[in-house]
């Protein structure tokens, strides 16, 4: 999978916005959206708010979790534990880049969180990489993956898929073959 | 990214993948061999002997596909010595510290064709199949770490050690990595010509030349 398709998948996340317009409610397969009325906040789709907020039509309001005290703590929290712990959202690496991308006037202290956000996804990248390590050595069957969002997922999966059909290869041929499947010629 | 050839991975076990050009690479590796009865007028084949037939109990370096078809346990034509890096000297050094051994030197198909020496009934098939099963665990994480750190430098000191299989592995950490930094920078939002129809003008351009 592409790190954009995972962004796209993203993009359905619901963030709310206060409009500068009136329109009525809009009719789309993906469900009712609206009434846009200026000034009454409305929660859109990520794709929509980031289409309203680059033709200036909208304001984005940043999610509760976008905060750089919440924030903080979440990144304590995640150095501390070992496991994971939950993300406020399934898509948090995706959200925080696109909305400060392209909504960064309505976000305070955009950069801190940028960091902070940054801290915990290198956190758990590490993490990541030492439970698939543990996981190997232990030669374990099966593991959970709790509180795991796509993304980080997406980056370690082809290479670990990878690594563990060699080692599985490697492990059958330990056994010796049964004597039903020597071929006679 | 789509590539216009995919390669197909080497079919690491007893029997060896088909399609797979690793494979056909590993099966040309020499391996040691005792002939266990003499060849008649096969002489000329030996570059170094002058005789017209090559005695029993010569030794021989045959490659693993000639090896694997003369191998009979009935007729007994040759015996499989095992080449050193599988031998117990080197299991222990792999055992000690699989890390330190410079895979890509010792035969760059270290697991591949360790696998396929298992076809040859040597007593000694369970240690070996053991030890490439633990170098395999124990060099994972220096892999992983490394394919998944190093970003837009040069990375052919870290696969200088690597086995063929490992490299793989190394490719699939890397791209990996440089998708999710390609993204994050936002490079992945620009749309670019696919790599097909890039190669494709090339070739236009070099048939109008000529």
């Amino acid at each position: 999978m592409d790190a954009s398709e995972v962004e796209f998948l993203a993009e359905k996340e619901m963030v709310t916005v206060i409009p500068n317009f009136s329109l009525d409610k809009v009719y789309l397969i993906g469900g009712d959206l609206g009434p846009f009325n200026p000034g009454l906040p409305v929660q859109v789709p990520l794709w929509m708010a980031i289409n309203l907020k680059q033709r200036q039509k909208c304001r984005i309001v940043p999610p509760e979790w976008m905060d750089v005290e919440k924030l903080e703590q979440i990144r304590d929290t995640e150095r501390r534990e070992e496991t994971f712990t939950p993300m406020p959202n399934p898509h948090y690496m995706e959200l925080t880049k696109l909305l400060l991308n392209h909504a960064s006037d309505n976000i305070p202290k955009a950069d801190e969180i940028r960091t902070l956000v940054k801290d915990t996804w290198d956190t758990r990248i590490a993490k990541l990489r030492l439970s698939a390590d543990s996981f190997v050595r232990e030669q374990e069957a099966h593991a959970k993956l709790d509180n795991l969002t796509l993304m980080e997922i997406n980056t370690i999966s082809t290479f670990f898929t990878e690594s563990l059909n060699h080692m599985y290869k490697l492990r059958t041929s330990l056994q010796t073959p049964e004597d039903g499947q020597t071929q006679e010629y | 990214m789509w590539e216009s050839y995919c390669a197909v991975e080497a079919g690491l076990g007893r029997e060896e993948n088909f399609l797979s050009l690793d494979d056909v690479l590993m099966s040309q590796e020499k391996l040691p061999c005792r002939l266990e009865s003499g060849l008649a007028r096969l002489g000329f084949l030996d570059k170094g002997g002058e005789t017209e037939h090559i005695p029993q109990g010569s030794k021989m370096e045959l490659p693993l596909w000639l090896v694997k078809g003369l191998y009979d346990n009935k007729r007994r034509i040759i015996s499989v010595e095992l080449p050193k890096i599988y031998r117990q000297g080197w299991r222990t050094v792999f055992s000690a510290d699989a890390n330190v051994v410079d895979l890509h030197k010792m035969g760059p198909h270290y697991y591949s064709f360790g696998s396929q020496l298992l076809n040859f009934d040597s007593p000694e098939n369970t240690e070996i199949a053991q030890t490439l099963l633990q170098t395999f665990i124990g060099r994972f994480r220096r892999i992983m770490d490394s394919s998944q750190n190093a970003y837009n430098e040069d990375t052919s000191a870290l696969v200088a050690r690597l086995d063929e299989l490992e490299r793989v592995l190394f490719k699939a950490g890397q791209s990996g990595l440089n998708d999710f930094q390609n993204w994050e920078r936002g490079q992945a939002a620009q749309i670019t010509a696919s790599s097909l129809v890039q190669s494709y003008k090339k070739r236009k351009f070099h048939e109008t030349d000529t």
